[in-house]
């Protein structure tokens, strides 16, 4: 791809204790792309989310930002470097408001810590529509909204507080058939913007299929595959995604009990 | 494909359904049978001149705590120390009237005493929380330790130094100090002036003769109760109790800083979910810390505005307050698992409570034990209706 990279991890490598979790893992991710990041259970997916937003510090390798190095030494770093990281259970507090939820813990305040309600509402309200949620009651409770909406909040959420790179940790794995079309829709948008980097963790194969520009496949703490749509052809993911193991040794795997 | 959205399915409510639909609802029509029936089984007499202050100062009373207590719970935790932190508070205060401040440095006046005393229960606040949001235990069992603590502390230290479990007799202060008076006074004494300017007005011309028989009599004075006259035809009460004042301070701060300000965001977060809470940044170990320190010192005007209203401490003081102060708030709409409720239903709660645990004085047949079965059973029919309200919001479409 043409696009210049916003990110960049080189050589990571993570070790808790005597166990690898990571071993010499390189990403490249770049503004206006969808970077889909596959991998079996224990692949070292969520390893490795939580090394780029801030929660665990490599072992070794690197990783640049805007062509700087940096170290991030608590998910406050990330975030300030322009990494949002959006989780499963999406840190959103069901009795809350929409726009509660929104601003929580950096509410628009006046002297005294008194907020500025009426700004909060409207913010929330334009910035969810931008990609995809007319919301009609700010006041609305989380916990009355679907789960894709949830996602989306999240995600507009992470956009508007600077986030130019996206972390969304399977996304689409507690929803129903249509919101997971709502959240695929929501991720189109945001791409189109085309100054967020999007890595979209995911179990599902079609789903990376429709929006993903480049993949890049763990299993067992390394990568075993990476490119772009072009570059890989569609049998290829499927097996990549089976932790490079042949659809067909499974066959006769299967076939043998 | 059609133009339907997900937010088409949330009916949009007018301002009756919402109103209707209000956590605070089930609070406010408790609150209105228990008024309508006071005030029929009393004859009335629940509400007249002495009978609205007597219960205006319990319910301001149980507000205090309440709204405390209410804050805590919003955040996810219980405070079970209260009552002990009460007595505490009332000893601290009494035992320094009595036989001065600490260490020798002479006479306490009422506001250095509070003073002192306040230090000491923000501190015991700070260090439940603390100790809570530490240890990651439950605040039941800590602030139950804490209620051992505390009980057994405060008699310790009466007979310590009083070698006896009260302190009685002390000398109004009242007279003498600004502070004490607004503690243990009378506040809006305008509002009884006015009752009875325009009471004397409707009784113009009535008077006392001796033809009339007592049960005239009786009927006479009655209604003169209603217009705030006295049998000396005389002006009969003059002011509320000056916790009335502390009530609508302490719950129009809480409500204030609830619906309004960021501190009040990050109550509801840490109370409904605090690792999402923590996520985004909201401070949740400070925000719980902070809510003991705030109950402990709800705690302690409660005990001050005691003592100085009747120049007198002992160490039973508080007995069972803070179970009533969580039953008001659970009344009152307050979730039990936190993140959820209001402080105006707090307000019908403690209006509701304050009404009943008086009522004995007004329906002189009436058993005061009626008191806590009628507690009991709205306590568990308001934990039914929270529940409900909390499966709504939470249930997701």
């Amino acid at each position: 791809m043409a696009a210049k990279s916003y990110m960049r991890v080189e050589n990571v490598v993570k070790k808790f204790g005597p166990f690898t979790a990571l071993d010499d893992v390189d990403l490249d991710i770049a503004p206006g792309e969808v970077h889909a990041l596959l991998g079996d259970n224990g692949a070292g997916k969520s390893t490795l989310i939580k090394i780029l937003s801030g929660v665990h510090q490599p072992t070794s390798g690197s990783i640049y930002v805007d062509g700087k190095k940096v170290f991030f030494r608590n998910p406050r770093d990330a975030a300030a470097a322009g990494i949002g990281t959006v989780y499963q259970d999406l840190a959103i507090n069901q009795l809350m408001s929409v726009t509660r939820n929104f601003f929580m813990g950096r509410e628009l305040t006046s002297t005294f810590g008194i907020l500025r309600m009426d700004e909060m509402d409207k913010i929330a309200h334009e910035e969810m529509k931008k990609i995809g949620i007319d919301f009609t009651d700010p006041s609305q409770a989380v916990g009355t909204m679907s789960g894709g909406q949830r996602q989306t909040l999240a995600i507009a959420r992470a956009i508007y507080f600077g986030a130019k790179v996206l972390i969304l940790d399977e996304p689409t794995s507690a929803l129903g058939q249509k919101q997971q079309m709502e959240v695929l829709k929501t991720i189109k948008r945001v791409r189109a913007r085309g100054d967020i980097a999007i890595i979209f963790i995911t179990h599902n194969e079609i789903h990376s299929k429709l929006i993903a520009d480049r993949y890049t496949f763990l299993a067992l703490g390394k990568v075993i595959g990476a490119g772009t749509k072009k570059e890989l052809a569609g049998e290829d993911i499927r097996r990549l995604m089976a932790g490079g193991a042949e659809m067909a040794d499974l066959e006769q795997e299967l076939g043998a009990i | 494909m059609t133009d339907r959205s997900e937010s088409d399915r949330l009916q949009q409510e007018n301002w009756f359904q919402r109103t209707v639909r209000r956590p605070e609802i089930g609070a406010f029509i408790v609150m209105m049978i228990i008024i309508v029936a006071l005030a029929m089984a009393s004859g009335g007499k629940a509400f007249n001149a002495l009978g609205l202050k007597n219960n205006v100062a319990i319910i301001a009373q149980l507000g205090i705590i309440a709204t405390g207590a209410a804050l805590l719970m919003i955040a996810g935790e219980f405070d079970l120390s209260i009552g002990p932190m009460i007595a505490f508070a009332g000893m601290s205060i009494a035992i320094m009237l009595k036989w001065g401040l600490p260490f020798g440095l002479g006479e306490a006046t009422p506001f250095l005493a509070f003073l002192i005393t306040l230090v000491m229960t923000l501190a015991f606040g700070w260090l439940i929380g603390t100790i809570v949001v530490k240890s990651g235990l439950s605040s039941f069992i800590v602030t139950l330790a804490f209620w051992f603590f505390l009980r057994g502390l405060t008699e310790v230290c009466f007979r310590l130094i009083n070698q006896n479990t009260n302190v009685s007799g002390l000398p109004d202060f009242k007279k003498e100090s600004w502070f004490a008076e607004q503690m243990g006074g009378e506040v809006f004494g305008w509002f009884f002036d006015a009752w009875y300017w325009v009471g004397n007005k409707i009784a113009a011309g009535i008077e006392f003769t001796s033809d009339m028989t007592k049960s005239e009599k009786i009927d006479l004075i009655n209604y003169l109760s209603f217009l705030n006259i006295n049998r000396k035809m005389e002006q009969w009460v003059t002011g509320f109790d000056a916790r009335l004042l502390w009530f609508i301070i302490i719950a129009g701060a809480a409500w204030y800083v609830l619906a309004r300000t960021q501190l009040g965001s990050w109550i509801y977060a840490t109370g409904d979910n605090k690792e999402s809470a923590r996520a985004n940044g909201v401070p949740v170990n400070r925000v719980k810390v902070g809510l003991f320190m705030f109950s402990a010192f709800c705690a302690t005007i409660f005990a001050s505005c005691q003592v100085f209203d009747t120049n007198s401490s002992d160490a039973a003081k508080g007995m069972f307050k803070e179970l009533e102060a969580i039953a008001i708030a659970v009344v009152g709409g307050i979730l039990m698992t936190g993140g959820f409720g209001t402080i105006v239903g707090v307000v019908f709660g403690a209006i509701t409570f304050g009404l009943v645990a008086n009522a004995v004085f007004f329906i002189p047949w009436i058993d005061g034990a009626w008191f806590r079965v009628f507690v009991g059973t709205v306590l568990l029919a308001a934990v039914f209706a929270n529940e409900r309200i909390r499966k709504r919001i939470t249930g997701g479409i």
